[in-house]
């Protein structure tokens, strides 16, 4: 069985044995909703639109890997894929260390208007970003950074900010004092307890944000068509928009593209949660 | 890992000079130490959020046609009251936003539960329940959009594989039916995500008072009641709030799966606010910029009041 | 190593620039956005158009993109406003916003608009003025599977046209037979529940009486708009269209019509052949399919049997504030020639607002072409559809009520029509 090695021995074994098979069938059931529409995706990610017409859910026969290279080759899924890897890998990056040093700040230090600043931070999660676009366009163009990566970047950023600062915060806010005392008393400077505390100790709280954010951002879609225009600068959502036709939808190539955009998501979340679990279980916050 | 490089940081630096016998208040910083900290974020905040925020209140207070602009004062906030379709959203919303978070955390802690409890094949599981949420709004919604298919969608080929063949209905098409077929998808997609956070945070427990609990023979659903939840509360009332403020947004999946129809039966506020903005054949910002501001009241009032809510009740039970 | 390459690759560069500089002055760039990246025929049209434009003007340089329609319209509302437009791209005239907020450049000084069919410049006129180029026309037309009409035994008569209760009696028997009697779907489109009841009122009021239903002068709850919207209701309550009606989208409401499950018949704009036209491999039409068109059916007392609606679609304008008017108004220009309607109608199988010659025309879908023609000939047109007469609340009701909830039989006809006059109704 592969329960992780550092679980805690197995809770209630008594009544829970019993029923085991009850909860067996719920979790397979519950597997069973989840993975399913992802595998029947997958499927059609080698079928042709019109064998998918023609059934739905038939086994694909034969298989039409092609459709992979159609995507990645000919519809210049190669360079969507690099696209959004460098902003979104950017935005993430920096997002990441701006919000955690920002949460870091309002969590630990008292000062005037701590609270204020957090309200006004964390209220802003709340605008709908469907009004705000046509404002944030023009400030693009204004500092030349409309249709370009760097701008959908920094937009990027500006958009999980709030999320970023709001979680982190509710978490380093638990940090206990105690090691910030002794770090203080030990002659470590702000920068440094930040550095060498609150990062690795927040670790945890760090992924489950990185993972949101990347995962958010991957799949954004309304900014990255407003803001950029060149067709070499688009970013995947907008590639697998492409099969999205007026008249027309490629179902098979919509599902080959999803599955080119999502498997690496899907080994970046098993690397990234194997992370945060070990993260957690090493007994950093108690 | 993270935990032990933390404390050996705390040991090693001995030749140090100790902060000279002014002890300090550690929860003071200069405030130079705060900018370094604090700077990056606000300039990003005020550059690309606050500006276009701003913008958009004051925005609210025009009538603009193409590049003309007029003053209207308070008339687009005037006309917001009288309109029947604004409030049908706002009540969409409101049942969206309440009732779906519970949907939604429930689920992941049950889903986190199972996974500490120690299923079989609890790895793999992980990563199959939260499957959903790496795909985006699009992918969510032309799926689900075929699962709840007339003809040939999964939910009505059950039913009539299961002899209810007379309870199948287009599920997006009935105005009854559609906002709670929208909820249930958006559940599907975000219950992942709930599941890793309840994990990671269960993970955090302390080990000791859930083994004080197994010693005292606690059953698995009082300890549940009694010792989990409770420990879990912070964790869990965030995760609501959340739900909550990503709800009270919802956009993506209504806009592509029904537009807000049948007979507005699935509008929300964004989508009503983007319709105004971009669909109605008018370049007039000054309604859906009146729409956003007043919804952007609306939301951190609930917010503050949902947070002390929560605070008391914490009060009490400590 | 790698400084070598640079500057083998500057010296390329620059000896490049030189010979063109040599050529001509540097050209002027300019850019344009383009729906139908997912039409192949309209796409090499627009394709084709490009490059003899460029080849025959060496001072002009065209950046063309090709992007959806939505996505062109969300970017283009943004881009309007701070300049940064293209200098020519798609647009239809169900947006009125651009013209209306002053963004577009009239093409009077730019275009022979004698090159422009008389009927297809109204779309774009105002005050006196023609704004964009009708690349694309259509007329609303009532397509139908020959044979499941016949199995269902009902007999097309030789005007092609059936009788009110004809056509009552068509969808009766196709509902009994178990076959859909009208393919129709509202899942992604404004519009296509609203054709066959639209089509129908025109018919009912002739052209001026339905003018004044659409600009809200005249009330849906004339007794003329409810007889005909409580026949049509009788339609839906018989079945007249699919279970899946609601969510169904425009593309496999076409793949319903000639695939799977199959319908009698499926009211669909002309442009229909877009879609049914592309290889059965990717969802078009079997080349065998019995297809054929007939018109909307005549009322009862009906003012104007031979009415039918007419409309321009996709269609190219120039952006107010472009930086190189000389060129996109050139480009415009060398689109507007007979020829280039010859082969947009030849190549797309599709109506243009050009000006083209019939005699000239070798279509690969000779038979189709001529069924449309003979079913317009002697058609009165009334131009336009309701999405180009009704903004804002009126056009989101019609697009609630007419579109979807009344044809999907969610609610009855006086509700109907009392939304319909309350958000449409002028001086009401």
């Amino acid at each position: 069985m592969s329960v992780d090695a550092t679980l805690p021995p197995a809770a209630g074994r008594g009544g829970f044995l019993a029923s085991r098979t009850a909860l067996a069938v719920v979790i397979a059931a519950y597997t069973a909703y989840t993975l399913g529409p992802f595998l029947w995706l997958a499927t059609m990610s080698v079928r042709t639109t019109g064998e998918i017409s023609a059934d739905h859910y038939a086994w694909p026969r034969p298989f039409h890997w092609e459709q992979f290279r159609i995507a990645w080759v000919d519809s210049d899924f190669a360079t969507y894929f690099w696209n959004s890897t460098v902003v979104v890998v950017a935005a993430v990056a920096v997002v990441t260390l701006v919000g955690a040093a920002a949460a870091h700040a309002l969590a630990r230090y008292r000062f005037r208007g701590n609270r204020i600043l957090y309200g006004i931070l964390f209220s802003s999660i709340i605008f709908p970003p469907q009004i705000t676009l046509i404002s944030l366009y023009q400030i693009l163009v204004d500092y030349g950074l409309y249709n370009s990566l760097l701008g959908l970047t920094l937009v990027y950023v500006s958009l999980q900010l709030p999320l970023t600062v709001y979680l982190l915060e509710g978490f380093f806010a638990r940090i206990p004092q105690d090691l910030f005392d002794a770090a203080k008393m030990d002659g470590y400077g702000d920068i440094e307890i930040f550095r060498r505390i609150v990062l690795p100790i927040g670790m945890p709280a760090i992924a489950t944000t990185l993972i949101l954010n990347f995962i958010q951002l991957w799949n954004e879609f309304l900014f990255a068509v407003v803001l950029i225009t060149d067709p070499d600068k688009r970013t995947l959502p907008i590639g697998i928009r492409a099969f999205m036709g007026d008249h027309f939808q490629d179902i098979g190539m919509i599902a080959a593209g999803v599955m080119i955009s999502v498997v690496p998501v899907i080994v970046a979340y098993v690397f990234f949660s194997e992370k945060l679990i070990r993260g957690m279980t090493a007994g950093a916050v108690k | 890992m993270a935990g032990t490089s933390a404390l050996a940081a705390k040991t090693e630096p001995a030749e140090r000079v100790p902060a000279s016998g002014r002890v300090s208040d550690p929860r003071r910083a200069s405030w130079p130490v705060l900018l370094v900290f604090l700077a990056p974020a606000l300039v990003v905040y005020l550059g690309l959020t606050a500006y276009p925020a701003v913008r958009t209140i004051y925005d609210s207070l025009f009538t603009i046609e193409g590049a003309e602009r007029s003053y209207v004062g308070l008339a687009n906030y005037r006309d917001l009251l009288g309109d029947e379709t604004f409030w049908i959203a706002v009540r969409n919303t409101f049942v969206w936003a309440f009732v779906a978070p519970i949907l939604d955390v429930a689920t992941g802690l049950l889903l986190a539960l199972a996974l500490y409890a120690g299923v079989p094949f609890a790895r793999f599981l992980r990563v199959a329940w939260f499957t959903p949420v790496l795909l985006s709004y699009v992918v969510v919604a032309i799926l689900w959009m075929w699962i709840y298919n007339y003809d040939w969608g999964v939910v009505n080929e059950g039913l009539r594989a299961a002899g209810l063949g007379t309870l199948a209905r287009s599920w997006l098409g009935d105005p009854n039916t559609a906002l709670a077929a929208l909820i249930v998808t958006h559940a599907w997609k975000w219950a992942g995500f709930n599941m890793v956070v309840c994990l990671a945070a269960i993970h955090a427990l302390p080990s000791e008072v859930l083994e004080a609990a197994e010693l005292d023979n606690c059953g698995w659903a009082a300890k549940l009641r009694h010792v989990i939840v409770p420990m879990l509360r912070p964790t869990l009332l965030n995760l609501y709030v959340l739900a909550f403020i990503g709800k009270m947004k919802v956009f993506d999946l209504v806009w592509i799966m029904t537009g807000g129809g049948p007979l507005w039966a699935t509008e929300t506020v964004s989508t009503y606010v983007y319709k105004r903005a971009f669909n109605w054949n008018t370049f007039d910002l000054g309604y859906p910029s009146a729409i956003a501001t007043v919804w952007f009241g609306v939301v951190c009032a609930a917010v503050i009041v949902l947070n002390r809510i929560f605070k008391t009740r914490d009060r009490l039970e400590y | 190593m790698r400084r070598a390459g640079t500057g083998i690759a500057a010296l390329f560069g620059r000896s490049l620039i030189a010979a063109g500089a040599a050529a001509a002055a540097e050209p002027v760039q300019i850019t344009m956005w383009s729906n139908w990246p997912d039409e192949p025929a309209k796409k090499e049209w627009v394709a084709a158009r490009v490059r003899d434009f460029e080849a025959a003007n060496r001072q002009c340089a065209v950046k063309l993109s090709f992007i959806p329609k939505a996505d062109i319209y969300t970017q283009a509302k943004s881009a309007v406003r701070t300049g940064q437009a293209p200098d020519v791209f798609y647009l239809e005239p169900d947006q009125p916003e651009f013209l209306a907020g002053g963004f577009l450049e009239p093409l009077d000084g730019h275009v022979d608009l004698a090159k422009l069919e008389d009927w297809a410049k109204p779309a774009w006129t105002s005050k006196g003025k023609v704004y964009g180029l009708p690349v694309e026309a259509y007329t609303v037309e009532l397509y139908y599977n020959k044979d499941l009409v016949k199995k269902v035994g009902v007999e097309v008569p030789p005007s092609f046209q059936l009788t009110q209760s004809g056509f009552a009696d068509l969808v009766r028997k196709g509902a009994a037979a178990g076959i859909t009697p009208v393919s129709q779907g509202v899942g992604d489109r404004p519009f296509p529940g609203g054709l066959l009841l639209f089509e129908s009122l025109l018919r009912k009021l002739g052209t001026e009486d339905y003018g004044k239903l659409l600009n809200g002068t005249l009330s849906f709850k004339d007794p003329r708009v409810l007889e005909v919207m409580t026949w049509f209701k009788g339609l839906v309550e018989a079945g007249a269209y699919p279970k899946s009606f609601a969510t169904l989208k425009l593309g496999e409401s076409h793949y319903y019509f000639y695939q799977k499950p199959g319908a009698l018949t499926f009211p669909d704009p002309s442009w229909f052949t877009g879609r049914a036209f592309a290889s059965p491999e990717s969802g078009g039409m079997p080349a065998d399919f019995p297809l054929g068109i007939m018109q909307f059916p005549a009322m009862d007392q009906g003012q104007c049997p031979s009415c039918k609606t007419l409309a321009v679609a996709g269609s190219f304008v120039m952006y107010a504030r472009g930086k190189n008017k000389a060129c996109a108004g050139a480009l415009l220009d060398s689109m507007a020639t007979i020829g280039n309607g010859d082969k947009w109608v030849e190549q797309v199988s599709l109506q243009t607002g050009l000006k083209s010659d019939p005699a000239k025309i070798n279509s690969s879908h000779a038979a189709y072409f001529a069924e449309l023609n003979a079913r317009n000939k002697g058609a009165t047109y009334f131009f336009g559809t309701p999405l180009m007469y009704y903004r804002s609340k009126c056009a989101e009701t019609y697009t609630q009520v007419m579109n979807n909830a009344f044809p999907a039989g969610l609610i009855g006809v006086n509700e109907a029509a009392d939304k319909m006059d309350s958000a449409c109704r002028k001086g009401s």
